[in-house]
């Protein structure tokens, strides 16, 4: 991919997926992210033994491997003044300082935006948080479970009254990747202001905001109107007014999802892709206001055809159907579908056990149309002489930093 | 060897850069290590074949010697017969 952050170096000091998906990202589009850790525990990340409750093998674990691929790793204890003197050093080579630690912890351990400054004035401060930087809960932590998904109030839009609780999240780290993104977006927004104005900025991304700007359009009518919509319980048949709009079950239990908003145009082909070519010339459906009308006993027709034949069927005949449908897939058949892997949403990175190179899928921006290369994740402290040897510090001083513990 | 030398395995493809260590001698896959690989390679010693990971530091029980490895190979790192154990991080145990 066209490295259009080439030249630009990230200096990060952040865990768990949603900030340092941000890194990710900018890695991925051809910054220089270097990703601070600590010296014997590493990004708390890497402890993770369950995932989507299955056993983590730790050196393929895509928790690490999402956000962290194409990073270098440097391990500081910055707990430690002499740690923070490198994490210094580091600071004033760098273009952007990226965290999600929390204000009470930059306070103490002296990486605010006022410490970092002093030693770079034209750092661009980047922030992720749970709940935003200011207010009363600006030192609570969260995950995206807690303010993306629940807070929000994306659970409750989500589930259908009729259940006696909310669904939960459903896949690990969905907030926080849909959140680093955002925060990937502000921080080149920032780099392109910097440039212009000569003027750094500090930003922040909360996974409170992440999920508000997600959910925005049902926010707004609600506040409006004093309603929100949210999902009913699962059937096959079509939405109230449209029957060109809902989700029709197959004969083998699989779903096609048909979402042709503006059906008008499309009944003939519609209806004679579904075999039934008789109604696009039933006067209570040939015109888009009588079918709008007739929506129920369309739907009745529609739901009977379906059920006729299986899920592959519908998958290979309805790709000449002129509106809007899509098959109800899963995560791993998204892994094989033809359209993605033609728009390279899958990378490989080798393997740091040797074994078979790990997939990955690409953050959701391509530049000129060509396929991510980069690195797989750092192992922890994998760089840290690199780095620092890079940056001028002699054996010597690397080796006194190491006696004492305050790196790698 | 000293801090900043580059070894490599005689019988493998592993490279390692040497973090932490001087005067000790490095095998690997049962043959010793040199600043060069010799022109053909030998064979591995069952007993040292564990295999090395690229990025991983490898560590001796009195933590007076640190390799990182640069390149990996199926050979073991040992000194005087001992298989020197990867330093891994100790994160916290996490769950979702």
């Amino acid at each position: 991919m066209t490295q259009v952050m080439k030249g630009v170096r990230i200096l990060e000091v952040a865990q768990f997926t949603f900030v340092p998906s941000a890194g990710a990202v900018l890695a991925d589009w051809g910054a220089d992210v270097i990703k601070i850790e600590h010296p014997t525990r590493g990004d708390t990340q890497r402890g993770f033994i369950n995932l989507g409750g299955m056993k983590v093998n730790p050196n393929r674990s895509p928790f690490v491997e999402h956000p962290n691929r194409g990073k270098r790793s440097v391990g500081v204890d910055i707990s430690k003044p002499e740690g923070m003197a490198v994490l210094y050093e580091l600071a004033k080579t760098a273009d952007v300082f990226l965290t999600n630690y929390l204000p009470n912890q930059r306070q103490k351990m002296k990486f605010d935006v006022e410490h970092i400054r002093a030693v770079n004035p034209k750092i661009i401060y980047a922030r992720g948080s749970a709940y935003g930087n200011k207010g009363p809960e600006r030192d609570y932590g969260g995950f995206d479970g807690t303010a993306f998904w629940n807070r929000s109030g994306i659970a409750s839009a989500m589930t259908p009254k009729e259940l006696e609780g909310p669904l939960s999240q459903g896949i690990p780290a969905f907030g926080d990747s849909i959140g680093g993104m955002f925060i990937a977006g502000g921080i080149s927004a920032a780099l392109f202001h910097r440039e212009r104005t000569g003027e750094a900025v500090e930003m922040d991304v909360s996974l409170l905001s992440a999920a508000t700007w997600a959910a925005g359009t049902s926010i707004d009518m609600g506040i409006d109107s004093g309603i929100i919509g949210g999902n009913t319980m699962p059937r096959s048949g079509g939405n109230p007014g449209n029957p060109l709009m809902g989700n029709y079950y197959t004969s083998d239990g699989g779903t096609i999802n048909m979402c042709t908003l503006t059906p008008g145009p499309h009944i003939r082909s519609f209806f004679e892709h579904i075999g039934a070519p008789e109604c696009a010339d039933d006067p209570r459906f040939s015109t888009v206001e009588e079918l709008m009308k007739n929506w129920e006993p369309a739907s009745d027709i529609i739901v009977k055809k379906f059920v006729e034949k299986p899920f592959l069927y519908w998958r290979e005949h309805l790709r000449t159907y002129s509106g809007q449908w899509a098959p109800v897939q899963t995560l791993l058949d998204v892994a094989t579908d033809e359209q993605a892997l033609a728009n390279d949403m899958l990378f490989e990175v080798e393997a740091a056990d040797g074994g078979d190179p790990i997939k990955l899928v690409r953050g959701p921006v391509q530049f000129d149309g060509a396929a991510v290369e980069t690195t797989r994740a750092p192992q922890a402290s994998e760089h840290t002489e690199l780095v620092l040897m890079e940056m001028g510090m002699e054996w010597d001083q690397i080796e006194k930093l190491k006696e004492i513990g305050a790196i790698a | 060897m000293k801090p900043g030398t580059k070894l490599k395995s005689s019988v493998c493809d592993t490279e390692v850069m040497v973090i932490r260590g001087s005067n000790v001698d490095v095998a690997c896959g049962g043959a010793p290590m040199a600043a060069e690989r010799p022109a053909e390679a030998g064979t591995i010693d069952a007993a040292f074949a564990e295999g090395t990971q690229m990025g991983k530091r490898y560590v001796d029980e009195a933590g007076t010697v640190e390799l990182l490895c640069v390149k990996p190979g199926k050979g073991s790192l040992a000194i005087d017969g001992v298989i020197l154990r990867p330093k891994d991080a100790k994160p916290l145990p996490s769950s979702d």
